[in-house]
């Protein structure tokens, strides 16, 4: 995060000039550096909120309530974008958020949060209940919810980013709750599809394929490649130790969405492949972390909130920097904790403290003292100290074992 | 991997929860070191292509534009300026975006006399995204309407010439197009020297390409701004000589005139007067285009009887003739079967009569004699005679060549003396100045050299270089400034001659009080008749009228050589005409220059 809020320190003003001069908008040259600071502390907030303060056995009781509140909200903001209310704010056509005056809010980053609670209360039930893989008792609400999901974040807010993090909640989770192999694949075969239907239906999809394909084989520059293409731009020109910090010229308006899905790019002009590649270690030692705490959780439902968080974090992590390196087609999807964007930061932010907290349940379970100076270092927030405790907990969880 | 465990799983599902754990994991390393990878690639292996691409990129070329150089005349001692640059404003607007009851007031207050469009029309046409509304407008107006910070209200700079002193001399000055290039006169041809040199600015620059400060290699190549150039036109002399000619286009049948006034003993061209004239800063309402040419330097023409004196001097210069030489006239002339005939045909000018008489006359027999003793055989014209006059015509006066004055010119011709046909009555009709082709600034820089003791120098009309306050030479540069030339071409005894002889042909003049006493006054006049339906028109129903003389006080060498032109179409316009243009010129001179009188 600290990260993220030094970039976009330094690439703040270039975008707000970029802005101003492009559209004649009046955004000061601090306003993207003040907007993620605010997202930066309310993340925090989110995440001591979802690792100390909520204890997840309140939360799991309104798993299916904030289930529904997440897809009412979502409902109704395709509602009002139907209606052209100056409540949804839209973007390029796309209507994703809800405005209320300085405020705006995603509702797609509730509903996947909204997912990994309700699939685990979900799941853990059925799994409780012997009903795993009935086509009544599980296929069917589950269908149900999920593609009503998909529905209204893909097709009503055209968001296939968040469609596609939502399908990596879903098969994470199915995976660890134990749906037969069979059954898996076929809802695997079933959604791989329907997304090629999807995209072949689809003339600005096909667009963003077509470009993928033709950056990949080194085609002809056209507009649709331009976004890929100057993303490329961007980490090539970084090298092994980067321009360093301020001297991006990509930012400079040239690579669009420089503050948030392309940031990593911007990153990797600036920090070069040293940088990338400790980015890329920190965010692989995250996704194992929570592996590991998903391992030592003998609770079903908590292993399942984070396998869910961990699918989450993954699907946004992946398919962000393939994007930005060609390796898949452009997907609007933020990298977490870095990208610009207050609604997606807060919400992995409390997910991932929701984690942190199941972990530290397990722990406890344990050695009620060793937890508590665990606990302790926490405190200082820093991925590294946060490793560091479940490696803990890890270590007692094997003696266990 | 992730399937072989896959596999493994289905047949133990009671492991799955840590088995199926275990594919995730291996789903991230696998992506991740793919993504390492790729990376790598990019960034490590591919870097240089990527680095010469961003350079294509971001890097721009932008121009620094040369301060163009100002233009002075001289005030007698003083250089003056007639040629300034001022920076104005255009106030341009999107119609759609700025609204009309922001921008009419605010214009209508501050910028009220330089609105330039009618505002409720630039508003109630549609689809309407950019319009001028005001022009010419000043900074301190414009800060005013920037302080207002209207939407979508852009100042654009527009450099500009400015002439204060309007018409004066506009045919030699030129002016300077909207693309901000010279056209015509000095801004044309002296364009290198004024014009200066643009810089160069090559940077990363932001995808609106606005120069950045990021990147190592930036470069700035500082413009050369032009030279502020003195002429050594003076102005008051050039108001008033294009004020008398001006007043004898519209006395007489002339529709066009030029004056030209030159120091003959430097080459320095004082007056350049082609009228009529035009505004340098409205060239684009000008409807003929022929005002633009500078009929001085660039169009060649037949200056008649003032080609005499190069011939008269030419045989005196050989010592094959003087002022008293005598010939019989009669008249006429055959020559190559053709007859050519005197303008004057008083009897009393029959028979034996010496060289003076007929300059003072101007008798084409007298200067075909003068040929025909250039060649040795005083009753026929002769190779020889031809080969002399050319290379007295073509080599020493340098006519029908380029003067290397600094002005876009035309070279003219000199008919070669031994090829083509009918050489002979070429060459006598070049002796009274037809059937050839000259500038008016070759004919005065070669008279210049007949009255000023003999020395050909080329003229000019600069006097050097505004250097912070201080007027040095200019350098002289290969093509602009091209290195001026001094050449005895003929003897001392030459010039003293032609100079009595053109005195007396003023006899007249001062006779009749025009010419003041204390003042030596000479000159020679030229009535050129016009080809028509390719051959002379005997008829004389359109001429040109030429006058070429000098003046200086008594017992001094001339100081000034003055020339004038008048032509008119389907005009009779002849060299006493021409002549009382330059009365009048020389005695403004006089009086303008307050040259003293000499005993």
């Amino acid at each position: 995060m600290a990260l993220g809020l030094i970039i976009i320190y330094a690439i703040g003003p270039m975008r707000a000039n970029v802005l101003n001069s492009t559209y004649g908008s009046n955004y000061d040259s601090n306003y993207f550096f003040l907007g993620q600071l605010r997202a930066v502390i309310l993340a925090l907030i989110a995440f001591f909120a979802a690792f100390k303060w909520v204890p997840y056995k309140y939360i799991k009781k309104y798993a299916k309530p904030i289930m529904i509140v997440a897809l009412l909200l979502s409902a109704l903001l395709w509602g009002l974008s139907l209606m052209h209310s100056p409540l949804a704010k839209c973007e390029l056509g796309e209507c994703r958020w809800f405005q209320f005056g300085p405020i705006s809010f995603q509702p797609a980053e509730l509903l996947k949060l909204a997912m990994v609670i309700y699939l685990a209360d979900f799941l853990a039930r059925k799994r409780e209940e012997g009903n795993i893989g009935k086509w009544q008792e599980f296929w069917l609400p589950l269908l149900i919810v999920c593609g009503a999901s998909l529905f209204l974040v893909v097709i009503a807010q055209g968001d296939l980013g968040t469609g596609v993090a939502l399908i990596s909640i879903i098969f994470g989770s199915l995976l660890i709750a134990g749906v037969p192999a069979k059954q898996y694949l076929i809802m695997v075969a079933l959604v791989l599809a329907v997304a090629v239907g999807a995209i072949a239906t689809s003339s600005h999809r096909m667009e963003r394929i077509d470009a993928w394909m033709t950056t990949l084989s080194g085609g002809e520059s056209s507009d649709s490649t331009y976004h890929i293409e100057n993303a490329m731009l961007a980490i090539g020109t970084g090298g092994l130790a980067g321009v360093g910090i301020g001297n991006s010229v990509q930012a400079t308006g040239y690579l669009p969405e420089s503050i948030n899905d392309s940031v990593f790019a911007i990153m990797g002009e600036t920090f070069g492949f040293i940088g990338l590649f400790l980015i890329l270690v920190v965010f692989g030692a995250i996704l194992i972390r929570m592996l590991k705490v998903a391992e030592g959780t003998k609770d079903t439902e908590n292993r399942l909130v984070v396998i869910g968080v961990f699918s989450w974090t993954l699907a946004q992590v992946v398919v962000n920097i393939m994007a930005m390196t060609s390796l898949v087609p452009v997907t609007g999807i933020t990298l977490p904790l870095l990208s610009y964007g207050g609604t997606s930061m807060v919400f992995i932010a409390f997910a991932l403290g929701l984690v942190l907290q199941l972990s530290c349940y397990t722990s406890r379970e344990v050695t009620t003292n060793e937890d508590i100076s665990s606990r302790g270092r926490l405190g200082g927030t820093h991925y590294t100290s946060r490793r560091r405790s479940p490696r803990n907990s890890r270590e007692k969880t094997s003696r266990r074992g | 991997m992730p399937r072989s465990n896959y596999q493994h799983q289905i047949v133990n599902p009671a492991s799955s929860p840590r088995h199926r754990i275990k594919i995730l994991q291996n789903v991230v390393l696998v992506a991740l070191a793919i993504i390492a990878v790729r990376l790598f690639f990019i960034q490590i292996i591919e870097h240089d292509y990527w680095v010469a691409k961003a350079d294509e990129e971001h890097t721009i070329l932008e121009t620094i534009s040369a301060k163009r150089g100002e233009v002075y005349m001289m005030d007698h001692d003083e250089p003056v300026a007639v040629v300034l640059n001022q920076t104005t404003y255009q106030v341009v607007i999107d119609p759609t975006v700025t609204k009309k009851d922001d921008i009419k007031p605010a214009l209508e207050k501050y910028a009220k006399d330089y609105i330039a469009a009618d505002i409720d029309k630039v508003y109630n046409t549609e689809g309407l995204r950019y319009s001028i509304v005001a022009k010419n407008v000043p900074r301190d107006v414009i800060e005013q309407l920037a302080d207002l910070e209207l939407p979508a209200v852009w100042f654009k700079k527009i450099n500009q010439r400015v002439y204060p002193e309007g018409e004066l001399a506009s045919s030699m000055l030129g002016f300077v197009n909207a693309e901000g290039k010279g056209q015509y006169g000095i801004e044309a041809s002296l364009s290198d020297v004024i014009g200066g040199k643009d810089g160069l600015i090559k940077s990363t620059a932001d995808v609106n390409k606005v120069a950045l400060s990021i990147g190592n290699d930036n470069i700035k190549i500082p413009a050369e701004d032009g030279k502020n150039l003195v002429l050594s036109i003076d102005r008051g002399l050039e108001q008033g000589v294009e004020k008398i000619t001006k007043k004898h286009i519209d006395e007489t049948a002339a529709t066009h005139a030029s004056a030209l006034v030159m120091d003959p003993n430097t080459g320095e061209v004082l007056a350049m007067a082609n009228l009529p004239n035009y505004n340098p800063a409205e060239y684009g309402s000008v409807t003929d285009a022929a005002v633009f040419v500078n009929q001085i330097t660039e169009v060649p023409y037949e200056p008649a009887s003032v080609c005499k004196s190069f011939a008269f001097s030419s045989a005196i210069n050989e010592g094959v003739m003087t002022a008293d030489t005598t010939y019989f006239n009669q008249g006429y002339e055959m020559v190559d079967g053709w007859k050519i005939r005197n303008a004057e045909q008083r009897s009393s000018l029959y028979g034996t009569i010496d060289m003076r008489k007929a300059l003072y006359w101007s008798l084409n027999t007298g200067s075909i004699y003068a040929l025909k003793l250039l060649g040795g055989n005083p009753s026929q014209i002769t190779q020889q005679g031809r080969e002399k006059l050319y290379d007295y015509y073509h080599n020493k006066f340098r006519l029908g060549q380029a003067t290397g004055i600094e002005l876009y010119e035309a070279e003219g011709f000199i008919p070669d003396p031994n090829e083509g046909w009918g050489r002979d009555s070429v060459y006598a009709n070049m002796t009274f100045g037809q059937n050839l082709g000259i500038t008016m600034i070759q004919t005065a820089t070669a008279y210049s050299a007949v009255i000023n003791g003999g020395t050909y120098r080329t003229p000019t009309i600069i006097k050097g270089e505004l250097k912070d306050g201080e007027v040095i030479p200019l350098e002289t540069t290969s093509e602009a400034i091209p290195k001026r030339i001094e050449d005895k071409i003929l003897k001392d005894e030459t010039s003293t001659m032609m100079r009595e002889m053109f005195v007396n042909n003023r006899d007249y003049k001062v006779k009749g009080g025009i010419d003041r006493p204390g003042y030596t006054i000479g000159g020679k006049s030229g009535t050129a008749q016009v080809i028509k339906d390719g051959s002379y028109d005997d008829t004389m129903s359109e001429t040109v009228g030429t006058y070429i003389g000098f003046v200086g006080p008594n017992g001094e060498l001339p100081k000034y050589v003055i020339m004038v032109k008048m032509l008119g179409e389907g005009q009779y316009l002849d060299g006493t005409i021409a002549s009382s243009l330059f009365d009048d010129i020389s005695n403004y001179l006089i009086d303008y220059l307050k040259i003293k009188p000499g005993n």
